[in-house]
């Protein structure tokens, strides 16, 4: 306990050290089933908000975020609740100490897993582990656009809590920009950008404009749309492909209800992606192939329905996943 | 027994119910969620028209109609009979352990490993089965088998325990409710045609179970006492009833998944058209089932255009408000 504190005491500013990490214990304890009180919240600002009279605040970094403002000292110990959060700490070389698995998953999403190697699970992007997040003793913790307010409020109290309001369908260079800010690496994921968006460049030669595609997850009853605004949609537009109509008319709504077998001629394309949210992608594709109504759709019959993996190509939104959309591009279409 | 005040006649009523069923599988065909119009829908049935048209008329509304038909025949015809073995106007397939029993099967069986959808059926009756048969065993312990409400009871926990365990698997492994999920929700649209070849002998074997049982669940009604008066065997006859439930909804199930209310409103309206007899009620059910299935399907097509609503949806849209009629009325019949 008492070295514990002492460590403590190093990474969070000096007040911390009257307010027992006890204390902090018990209110995690207290926050499980009860709603944290509004005045709770103001507390916890306050401690935020005063303790900043370091000589170090030269570095201090000052953010906007859902929740007002919110500075930020140092990010050496970074927690991510979030899978771009997570995705852009790794690709400007800031490897988090924890961050939260996978959406139905135990583990980080599978194209993270070599990169965010011995980064610890705290919870789960619906679920925090507040202990576990505790236990890191993080000094800034990054977290998804529509956290609760009662999670946060417990959150910031373990550490500055930054957590973007942007869109899904917002453009994905811009999705994490607020991340960027409260890790300090401004020039480091403007050169990240800069390099998935010279590859794409370099490959608008080969693409052939005007096809057209559409991402997909595929049911049995139907497929539902993904956004052309999410990610790889963004990606395959730059490229010089284009949307169908269904994926393009979608506004705010990250993906269409399961659209009627009747109508898969609104999802038919040039180019049909079907993004899977398990490794059987082959199994999903194959269920689908026993479908006549599947087997009917332009892109079945030219061998231009693929699977995809749908951690990348559904939700994910920061600069590793746009490098993946991209090889996934080269080696699918424009092979 | 009370008698119904207002008894329709029932060879006039079952075949105002026939013609009914005959115009709403007319209509299954002619209106869908697709672009086509009841005109061309027509041409289509008769041949004509685009191959657009007539694949989607034959291919797709042809099959969901002739699926709806035999599961509404399945779900009327099983409600019925439980409401009339169980003595209780309130019982419900769901209710006896057959529909948790299903599902838990076949999440327990993708769970495991099984990733096919033509494994689901078999799984699905063996769960629904198995399901019925504990909860039959379960009131048989303490010798008090002859009493209804301790089989609704029964019921009730038991398929609580199998919901809880379900979700508890379903929670633990997202693999299992990806592919659950179309599974547990009711749906007529995209299930392989191949469905109708085993659910249609399954469903017919059903019923010819539970029509046999009629006389003696007739004689039952009168109480326990005068049924054995008249040399019928009530636990044999409620075995033999539940049997037909159990393969009735297990088939149901399997072939189009749990469609939740049908069994409870369709008894409830075939004793309001020709009073509580067994022997009256099993035959109107017989035709309303379908009718009140072909006409939630067609709904569900056309209320979310051009997507389709799970059928589960509409059922329980008008089945609620029935539900509480039953309660409020300001007396439960007694069967």
């Amino acid at each position: 306990m008492n070295r514990r504190r002492i460590r403590h005491s190093r990474a969070i500013q000096p007040q911390a050290l009257q307010h027992p990490i006890m204390a902090l214990h018990a209110e995690i304890q207290a926050h499980r089933g009860a709603r944290r009180s509004f005045t709770c919240a103001l507390a916890g600002l306050a401690i935020a908000v005063t303790s900043w009279f370091n000589p170090v605040s030269a570095q201090e970094r000052r953010l906007d975020t859902a929740f007002g403002p919110v500075a930020v000292k140092t990010a050496e110990r970074v927690v991510t609740l979030d899978e771009g959060a997570l995705d852009t700490a790794l690709a400007v070389g800031m490897k988090p100490v924890g961050s939260v698995a996978v959406r139905g998953g135990k583990d980080l999403p599978t194209y993270l897993q070599d990169a965010g190697k011995g980064v610890k699970i705290v919870g789960t992007t619906r679920e925090p582990n507040l202990e576990a997040i505790l236990a890191q003793r993080p000094d800034v913790i990054l977290a998804s656009p529509g956290l609760e307010k009662r999670v946060y409020d417990i959150l910031s109290k373990i550490a500055p809590t930054v957590v973007p309001s942007v869109a899904t369908t917002a453009p994905w260079q811009d999705r994490n920009a607020l991340y960027v800010a409260a890790l300090g690496k401004e020039a480091e994921y403007q050169k990240r950008v800069e390099e998935v968006e010279a590859r794409i460049e370099a490959l608008r030669a080969r693409a052939q404009a005007g096809q057209t595609f559409t991402i997909v997850r595929w049911m049995p009853q139907g497929p539902m749309a993904m956004s052309s605004q999410l990610m790889a949609g963004r990606i395959l537009t730059a490229l010089g492909l284009q949307s169908t109509d269904i994926a393009a008319e979608l506004g705010d709504r990250p993906h269409s209800d399961i659209l009627s077998l009747e109508n898969l001629g609104k999802v038919d394309a040039d180019w049909l992606l079907i993004a899977t949210l398990n490794e059987q992608g082959q199994a999903t594709l194959d269920a689908a192939r026993k479908q006549p109504a599947f087997t009917r759709l332009k892109a079945a019959q030219s061998d231009h329905a693929v699977t995809v993996d749908g951690q990348v190509w559904s939700s994910a939104t920061g600069v590793l996943a746009a490098n993946r959309v991209v090889d996934d591009i080269e080696r699918l279409i424009l092979k | 027994m009370p008698r119904h005040t207002k008894r329709m006649p029932l060879r006039r009523t079952a075949i105002a119910c026939a013609a009914l069923v005959g115009i709403l599988m007319f209509a299954s065909m002619l209106w869908g969620a697709g672009s086509l119009t009841v005109l061309q829908s027509l041409q289509a049935l008769l041949g004509r028209g685009s191959e657009e048209a007539i694949f989607i008329v034959h291919e797709l509304r042809g099959p969901r109609t002739v699926l709806a038909v035999l599961v509404g025949l399945a779900l009327g015809a099983s409600g019925t009979i439980m409401q009339s073995a169980t003595r209780n106007p309130l019982a419900e397939p769901g209710l006896l352990g057959v529909s948790a029993g299903a599902s838990f099967a076949v999440v327990l069986a993708i769970y495991f490993g099984a990733d096919s959808v033509g494994l689901h059926f078999s799984i699905a009756i063996l769960g629904s089965l198995a399901g019925c048969f504990l909860v039959l065993m379960t009131t048989q312990l303490r010798g008090a088998g002859a009493d209804p409400v301790r089989l609704v009871l029964a019921g009730a926990a038991f398929s609580s325990i199998l919901i809880a365990v379900t979700t508890l698997i379903l929670l633990h492994d997202q693999r299992t409710a990806d592919e659950i999920r179309f599974w547990v929700i009711g749906a007529l649209g995209g299930r392989p045609t191949s469905n109708l070849v085993w659910a249609a002998p399954g469903i017919l074997g059903g019923l010819v179970l539970v029509a046999i049982t009629t006389p003696a669940l007739a004689a039952l009604s009168l109480g326990e006492k005068v049924a054995l008066g008249l040399g019928h065997r009530p636990a044999f006859t409620r075995l033999l009833a539940m049997t037909g439930v159990a393969i009735l909804v297990g088939t149901a199930t399997a072939a189009a998944g749990p469609i939740a209310f049908a069994g409870l409103i369709v008894p409830y309206f075939a004793r309001r058209l020709v009073g509580p007899d067994v022997r009256r009620a099993l035959p109107i059910a017989m035709v309303l089932g379908p009718s009140v299935v072909l006409l939630s399907d067609i709904l569900s097509r056309l209320a979310v255009r051009p997507y389709e609503l799970p059928i589960g949806v509409v059922t329980a849209c008008i089945g609620a408000p029935v539900l509480i009629a039953v309660v409020r009325s300001h007396r439960l019949p007694r069967l």
